[in-house]
């Protein structure tokens, strides 16, 4: 599996690879029934500790995205295109309240908070 | 696979006491600075030395009374091979061949090969490099379910230590079953190697973690004087003295990023974790 882990980066390394499996499932990379590698495997190629990858398998599985059947392997669940989108909205919902917070601790109101929206957007298109 | 518990060895000047649990399928690292107990603790679990109180259990058998059958699944590395310096690795795979059932002789030449281990050459004439890989497969030629190995990687450069964690890494990838504990001093090896660590000084544990968490949540806040003074001390394990303020090592260094946003944060490695916990930080 292609998989590029930040050793530099904040982000702790099971999210990473939370995160990237995560996309791999959303784009159908990784395609409903398929077996991840197992734990052992993986962290040899990665070069990270089995512990670091089975807490990536065990946020996939809570999440939905993966099932560990006992003694046999991990298997991308049914990509349900529901959960993925909601996994999507969630993460953008996540960020957009961490910048709201920020703005509101430096004392922005709501119409600041939205004209700063508003640019942005007219700045992309 | 391997437990300690409240096992107590006294020598003259130095006193071990400690208890770790190590479960199958595992691997885990034990570091400390030199004379901390490391290589007494691997003693102990090999049962090399009788502990003066305390039970050590490997298989749930007591180490000192391990049968031969339970000490052929065990794979040990240590400073020496323990081969005369007059053999050469034909040599070596005769006597390996009539001690372990298990050993495996196809598997052994095709590993002498591919780590370009010299077949008619003496072992005294053996690079450091070489000598360090005889060790290391000599301990896994016999498929055993359990590893110990003692620095493993001393005194090796960064490709032969690679290699070598590499031969673990596909040791443990063969069967999930099998464990090893490991300890080293190059914090970077164990750092991706181990799935957890335990930190020993002073012949006692001082702190049990998983790897990842060490690497994702401990680090060092860098603070002056006066940010010092406010410091909510909650999740700080250890404070240091330096020339611009304090060096303060925290197990939760999200809470400080968070509530601290301009305090200056580093990643905290096994390096660290010895250094400030041990108290040697500069």
């Amino acid at each position: 599996m292609n998989i590029i882990l930040n050793h530099s980066s904040m982000i702790p390394i099971y999210e990473q690879l939370t995160d990237q499996i995560k996309s791999k499932i959303i784009q159908s990379l990784l395609k409903e029934g398929e077996a991840l590698p197992s734990v052992r495997t993986l962290a040899r190629e990665l070069r990270i500790s089995a512990l670091t990858v089975k807490k990536a398998y065990d946020r996939l599985e809570e999440e939905g995205f993966v099932t560990t059947v006992h003694g046999k392997g991990t298997y991308v669940t049914a990509s349900d295109k529901q959960l993925a989108v909601e996994a999507r909205r969630k993460a953008v919902e996540d960020a957009f309240t961490q910048a709201i917070d920020k703005a509101k601790a430096v004392g922005l109101s709501k119409e600041e908070i939205l004209e700063i929206v508003n640019i942005i957007m007219e700045d992309e298109s | 696979m391997i437990s300690l518990r409240n096992v107590v060895k006294t020598y003259n000047d130095f006193q071990l006491n400690i208890s770790m649990e190590i479960p199958n399928g595992r691997i885990t690292g034990l570091v400390g600075k030199n004379g901390a107990g490391k290589s007494t603790t691997i003693k102990l679990i090999l049962g090399l030395v009788r502990p003066d109180s305390g039970e050590a259990r490997v298989f749930g058998t007591e180490s000192c009374k391990l049968t031969v059958k339970e000490k052929e699944q065990i794979g040990v590395c240590l400073a020496e091979t323990g081969f005369s310096n007059q053999l050469n690795i034909s040599d070596i795979e005769c006597i390996l061949a009539k001690m372990y059932p298990e050993f495996e002789k196809t598997y052994f030449q095709r590993k002498c090969e591919e780590l370009k281990l010299p077949k008619d050459k003496i072992i005294k004439d053996f690079s450091t490099g070489m000598k360090a890989k005889l060790r290391v497969l000599v301990a896994m030629t016999h498929k055993g379910k359990l590893l110990i190995m003692d620095e493993p990687t001393a005194g090796l450069d960064i490709e032969a230590r690679n290699e070598i964690l590499d031969m673990l890494r596909n040791y443990l990838e063969e069967d999930e079953e099998r464990t090893i504990l490991i300890s080293s001093h190059i914090s970077s090896d164990l750092e991706n190697l181990c799935d957890d660590i335990y930190l020993i000084h002073d012949g006692k544990i001082i702190l049990h973690e998983d790897t990842d968490v060490i690497l994702d949540q401990y680090g060092i806040l860098k603070v002056n004087e006066a940010q010092y003074a406010t410091l909510d001390q909650t999740y700080i394990l250890k404070s240091q003295k330096e020339h611009y303020g304090y060096a303060c090592f925290t197990n939760e260094k999200k809470y400080y990023q968070e509530k601290y946003p301009d305090i200056v944060i580093e990643k905290g490695g096994i390096d660290e974790l010895i250094l400030m916990m041990t108290g040697g930080y500069r």
